[in-house]
């Protein structure tokens, strides 16, 4: 009797109440497996599969699968750097323009790449690199510091303190610094797409305004050298 | 002694297979030019291009191929009236290459058989969005160009009937509006175009432009386009005398007469611009619509009349309609009536292979993944064989 008005007044209150209690969020049961986009692996006939692979496709076949993010997709011009540069480029939740000014950014940098090509002497042409792909991956490493600052208290005063970083952090840091500086440090009537090419094609070729920050950046840790041992992680 | 090559070579090759298609021919080809020494200069050109630059030798045979126009001709021939896209495209490649098409070859058939002595047919050439409509004008120019034909070619009609910033009451007429701006820039693009015409042709009678400015009769036209663009006020004025006299004239045989315009449509629909009292102008009230309408009619002989349907630049109509009847509306349909209608249609297998082909020679391909068989399905599904989604989506790639 007191069991099921329980469970009942638990639901009514559940109800009454949306946003103390969890209705709807993101995260699965641990049961759940990530969503396989690459079709290669589709099309191979099953003897084909290496014995892990078959065991994963059976899994697959029986346990529950994630619903496939819009952001994923089996298209192989499809590249997950890119996606997350045109989401970071994104103001508003607004990807149909940002995906479109990125699409612009690399033919831009294909047509000055090209246009440079075929004015070039024969034994020049193979320095010049027309893929903007090769491009955009490259300036972005070479935009990358190796070596952080981060603000640590010790004994009242804050100390900036040379610190290794992630990954993650390395590659968002690349991409804030292209894209704060396309934002900013433009001529008033240039567009994103032109400003973002330049600044890829100088950093591509290890000059520009950004390859300087990142060397600001390793000149501050390296005078900072002192103060390395405040770091406990 | 490629010649000789081409039955051997293109009919047994089925046509599905566009790969097979394009290496086989290439191994055909350099065998021919290690066999043959004597012939170092003409480089072995793939299937994809053709090296007839005549269009008036444009046969089936060059169904689907490139031909190249050399880069003089282009601004000498069309210093208005290509697409935006192809100018940058032509600027990046440093050549300007057009494709054979199905339609640009039905229609130089028609011109080419054409009977001068009976009055000018009208040709419409309509499809959906996209599919080339534009650029199969820009190659019946060519030929025209090259036949020696004077070319009237207004690159797009919905220019003339929107954004204009100088709207001015006529002085010839008082009820019509004058466009300074537009009449001296086609003026300015139609003087290079045509530039031997302008010495040939005569004016018949006196024109007055104003209290000390006239032009005698029997002077050259070049005289009346200077004035135009010397005097901007008259331009619209001076564009309606080039009309005049062009269609006076040409029924004496002396020289052939194109007029080409793009986005017809725009000559029978509604403006958005408006008059001093805010009231809407309709076309016929634009001196330069006014004219363009009667050199449209069939009743001058001695020429042909190609115009394009365009839904991109149209005012007031929905973004789905492409056939004449919607576009032109009743009046320009019966003012347009009888006229000879060209559907051009999206990219067939051959064509689309050609165009994938010509983009991967060009180096406008440029990720790896679309050298592959998955890259070219992606790309064929992802643009409906549509030429301007094609390109589009090469963009970027």
């Amino acid at each position: 009797m007191a069991a099921p008005s329980a469970a009942g007044l638990g639901r009514r209150l559940r109800a009454w109440l949306p946003r103390l209690t969890q209705v709807r969020w993101t995260r699965y049961n641990p049961s759940f497996l990530e969503p396989e986009v690459n079709k290669e692996l589709y099309r191979k006939p099953w003897d084909e599969l290496s014995e892990e692979e078959k065991e994963k496709q059976e899994l697959r076949a029986l346990q529950p699968i994630k619903a496939a993010p819009p952001s994923v997709s089996c298209s192989v011009f499809s590249d997950p750097m890119i996606s997350k540069f045109t989401n970071m480029m994104m103001k508003n939740g607004n990807k149909v323009l940002a995906r479109s000014l990125m699409a612009q950014t690399l033919e831009a940098i294909k047509r000055k790449q090209l246009e440079k090509y075929h004015k070039a002497p024969e034994d020049e042409k193979e320095k010049i690199e027309c893929n903007p792909y090769i491009i955009f991956h490259q300036a972005l490493k070479n935009c990358q510091p190796i070596i952080g600052l981060s603000n640590i208290t010790k004994g009242g005063k804050t100390y900036q303190v040379p610190v290794p970083l992630k990954d993650n952090r390395k590659r968002f840091l690349a991409m804030k610094w292209l894209i704060t500086e396309c934002r900013e440090n433009k001529h008033r009537r240039m567009l994103m797409p032109e400003k973002l090419s330049q600044e890829l094609l100088l950093a591509f070729n290890n000059e520009g305004p950004i390859i300087k920050k990142k060397h600001v950046l390793h000149k501050m840790a390296e005078a900072n050298r002192a103060y390395a041992h405040f770091r406990w992680w | 002694m490629l010649r000789s090559l081409k039955g051997f070579v293109f009919h047994p090759l089925k046509l599905d297979h566009g790969y097979a298609l394009h290496t086989a021919a290439k191994d055909c080809l350099s065998s021919v030019l290690s066999q043959d020494v004597q012939i170092p200069a003409e480089r072995p050109r793939a299937v994809f291009y053709t090296n007839e630059t005549d269009p008036a030798n444009h046969t089936e045979h060059h169904e689907g191929r490139h031909y190249s126009i050399p880069l003089e001709e282009v601004k000498a021939v069309f210093p208005h009236g290509l697409p935006y896209r192809f100018q940058q495209q032509v600027k990046t490649f440093n050549e300007a290459c057009l494709m054979v098409r199905k339609p640009a070859l039905e229609l130089l058939t028609y011109l080419k058989n054409s009977n001068f002595a009976h009055p000018a047919v009208r040709y419409v050439i309509y499809g959906q969005r996209g599919t080339g409509k534009t650029m199969t004008l820009c190659h019946v120019v060519h030929y025209c160009a090259r036949q020696g034909w004077l070319v009237l070619h207004i690159p797009d009609a919905h220019l003339w009937v929107k954004n204009c910033k100088e709207l001015m009451q006529s002085s010839y007429k008082k009820e019509r509006l004058d466009q300074p701006l537009q009449a001296s820039s086609w003026l300015k693009n139609f003087k290079t175009s045509n530039e031997h015409f302008l010495k040939e042709i005569k004016t018949q009678q006196k024109y007055v432009w104003g209290k000390r400015e006239s032009t005698e009769q029997g002077r050259p036209l070049g005289e009346v386009v200077e004035q135009g663009l010397a005097r901007v006020r008259s331009a619209s004025d001076a564009v309606g005398v080039v009309l005049k006299e062009i269609k006076q004239q040409c029924h004496l045989g002396s020289f052939r007469v194109l007029v080409a315009v793009d986005g017809v449509n725009a000559l029978w629909g509604r403006t958005t611009l408006k008059k001093e009292d805010k009231s809407p102008v309709s076309p016929e009230e634009l001196t330069l619509v006014y004219n363009l309408r009667k050199m449209m009619m069939n009743n001058w002989n001695g020429g042909a009349i190609v115009t394009t349907l365009s839904q991109t630049g149209s005012l007031f109509k929905p973004s789905s309609a492409y056939l004449p009847h919607e576009l032109l509306g009743k009046e320009g349909f019966d003012a347009l009536d009888p006229f000879v209608p060209v559907l051009v249609p999206n990219y067939s297998q051959r064509e689309f292979e050609s165009c994938y082909h010509y983009y991967l020679h060009r180096k406008w391909l440029q990720h790896e993944q679309a050298r592959t068989e998955a890259g070219k399905e992606e790309l064929r599904f992802l643009s409906g064989s549509n030429p301007q989604q094609l390109e589009r989506l090469a963009g970027p790639l």
